[in-house]
């Protein structure tokens, strides 16, 4: 039956437009219209810093680390206000925090690692190769992500992906939020309430 | 669904005098939808963007086959199973055929307005199958058996107070809860729902081409849980979904969440290429992906020489926020999924103009809503369109064709349409309110008055 279906939609595609002249693609998006990312001129040279404009501004929290020595001691810090934690596959054993494991439904915090992130809209890319619970289901989520990885706008950061493609992308750009309730601005409706990118390097 | 659109004066009238409480909301939110949108768009070329996007997505439209197909392989390469099908009940037959294989019992459903076309929920239902909304404002409306008001925000018709009652009722939250209490409420249930669900729906805001990814904008992170933590996933995609290249969607994803609520981009995307879990050698993630390529009155409209460019729409709900006359009632008037100004232009095509008539006349061609379009659907020339067709089709209502007949006689003829003016600026509120058009126009609102010397009056006397 779908194959049916198939060749009859498709079918009807191609009738539909055998008259019409086809539209040509316009090519790459010129460089003049690009959503502008913060930060201006400052912002090309410095995307680490415009990107914590960005993800500040949708109510992220960012900490910029020079290297994984202050990495570590930050970490040592900030887990201290956590009981539980569930760390994705991938992060590395000196950026795991000491705290009793659990799973990713009962964690207070999450922690993964970003494959890139994107200055333009705040946005950290999150690969499923390192599994998706422990970035979805705690309420706190604590992303790394290496200065050297940060672009300035999406289009390079998802380019950057392009070839060797997980089976889902993410992108969190804040925390989860919803105004469906009256319209009323609420944060951790479903996923994180709080997302901390912690940015090391650079 | 079924289509009520016909009755949509009724329904309307009733919305406005019944709940006036529904203008005030949906005015209110629609504002802020609006100021947003105006500041994300305040310092970027919004021509260019709007121009780019338009082109890219003609394009997709005007090659669909192709792009369909390459979409096609790209998923079945990396193991999906892709379904077509040409109506709503082919679409439950695939649902069907799901369920039985699985044993399916639990679904939980991400935001899809296509589901809503499809009536999916109560099918999935009819088959034994409980059906959970997890966005939060369709979990209110499926809680209180309402459809969506607005495909970006569906519970934008509902105060905190509509709120408040129906949790108090179905979740047993405090008559007086804060938001983030009743939100905490919605936050615990459905998180239980989510870990025992078998089966995640999600609709598709973007279809890449090139790598078969499905792209997906939300703010709460329960489109992330839908397609990730139950074992298999649905996604309703329609076919006019389709960009052609990867690079295309970066630019997509900001212009729509722009267009919509004035982000940069939504909290969470999801750009998923297969199924996860151990089919990809992932930790997690559903084993099983099923993509549905829905046509649905699609190919038809593609094949309209008129209107086929309303399914470059991108649904970011902004010629709704700034329609005049969607803002009075909300979605519910309009009798069908599509509301507003996108309504009286794409449910005609889906579901044709005699079952939608009165849509595409319920605006006031202010033009407001081409303004604010990020892909420059020419909406007010398409309601045009429409309302060209239902004349030629004798569709429209004989008082209207014996007003405007009157009035093309009267302004033919110089010494007639004189005596005409002079009349009606001499003839009493009741007879006005008692003549054809005029009446209709005239029933809840003042009827117009003439005032002073007419036009012709002021120029044979010569204006200082």
């Amino acid at each position: 039956m779908s194959g049916d279906a198939r060749e009859r939609i498709l079918g009807r595609v191609r009738e539909a437009n055998r008259d019409r002249e086809p539209v040509a693609h316009p090519g790459s998006l010129p460089e003049a219209a690009e959503p502008p990312a913060p930060l201006g001129e400052t912002g090309r040279t410095d995307p680490v810093g415009a990107f914590e404009v960005r993800l500040r501004a949708a109510g992220g929290e960012v900490v910029q680390l020079a290297n994984e020595a202050a990495a570590r001691s930050w970490l040592d810090e900030f887990a201290t206000g956590f009981e539980t934690v569930s760390v994705c596959a991938g992060v590395p054993d000196a950026l795991q925090p000491v705290l009793p494991a659990a799973p990713p439904e009962e964690a207070a915090l999450g922690v993964s690692a970003a494959v890139g992130a994107a200055a333009q809209t705040g946005s950290l890319l999150l690969s499923s190769r390192e599994g998706r619970r422990s970035q979805l289901l705690p309420p706190v989520h604590l992303v790394w992500v290496r200065a050297e990885d940060v672009r300035l706008t999406l289009g390079d950061a998802l380019q950057s992906c392009r070839e060797d493609l997980p089976a889902v992308l993410a992108l969190h750009s804040g925390p989860s939020k919803s105004a469906d309730i009256g319209q009323i601005l609420i944060t951790g409706v479903h996923g994180p309430g709080r997302i901390i990118a912690a940015i090391v390097g650079g | 669904m079924e289509v009520h659109s016909r009755d949509y004066r009724d329904r309307a009238r009733r919305i406005i005098t019944e709940t006036p409480e529904v203008r005030e909301s949906v005015t209110a939110a629609t504002r802020t939808f609006v100021d947003n949108r105006r500041e994300a768009f305040a310092d970027l070329d919004e021509a260019a963007l709007s121009g780019w996007a338009k082109e890219v997505k003609s394009h997709a439209l005007t090659h669909l086959a192709d792009y369909l197909e390459e979409a096609e392989t790209r998923l079945v390469e990396r193991g999906a199973h892709v379904h077509w099908a040409e109506t709503a009940s082919d679409v439950h037959r695939i649902f069907e055929r799901i369920v039985e294989e699985n044993a399916v019992r639990k679904v939980v459903k991400a935001k899809s307005m296509l589901s809503e076309e499809l009536a999916l929920n109560p099918f999935l239902e009819s088959c034994g199958v409980e059906v959970f909304e997890t966005d939060l404002g369709e979990y209110i409306i499926q809680l209180l058996g309402e459809p969506p008001s607005h495909i970006v925000g569906p519970s934008i018709h509902k105060s905190l107070e509509d709120t408040r009652v129906i949790f108090h009722e179905r979740l047993g939250t405090a008559r007086d809860a804060s938001p983030e209490d009743l939100a905490a409420a919605a936050r615990d249930f459905l998180r239980e729902t989510f870990l025992t669900a078998d089966l995640g729906v999600s609709g598709g805001n973007f279809l890449v081409a090139e790598t078969g990814s499905i792209a997906l904008i939300e703010n709460e992170g329960n489109i992330r849980l839908s397609t990730s933590v139950p074992r298999i996933h649905v996604a309703l995609v329609g076919i006019e979904k389709v960009l052609p290249r990867w690079a295309d969607l970066s630019t997509f994803l900001q212009v729509t969440a722009k267009s919509a609520t004035g982000q940069p981009v939504g909290c969470f995307v999801s750009i998923i290429q297969g199924p996860g879990g151990s089919a990809a050698g992932e930790p997690d993630g559903p084993e099983e992906l099923h993509v549905i390529l829905v046509d649905n009155g699609r190919t038809r409209v593609l094949a309209d020489p008129e209107i086929w460019e309303a399914l470059r729409c991108v649904r970011c709900g902004a010629c709704l926020n700034i329609c005049p006359v969607y803002r009075q009632t909300g979605g519910h008037a309009y009798g069908y999924v599509y509301s507003g100004p996108l309504g009286g232009i794409l449910n005609p095509g889906l579901v044709g103009l005699e079952e939608t008539l009165p849509l595409p006349f319920a605006s006031t061609a202010c033009g407001a809503c081409a303004d604010v379009c990020p892909v420059r659907i020419p909406i007010p020339e398409l309601l045009h369109v429409w309302r060209r067709r239902a004349v030629e089709r004798g569709l429209t209502g004989s008082e209207e064709r014996t007003a405007l007949g009157l009035f093309a006689s009267a302004a033919t003829r110089s010494r007639l349409f004189g005596w005409a003016e002079n009349l009606a600026g001499v003839l009493p509120d009741w007879v006005i309110r008692r003549l054809p058009m005029l009446r209709e126009w005239s029933d809840g609102r003042e009827p117009p008055r003439a005032t002073g010397p007419t036009f012709r009056e002021l120029w044979d006397e010569g204006i200082e």
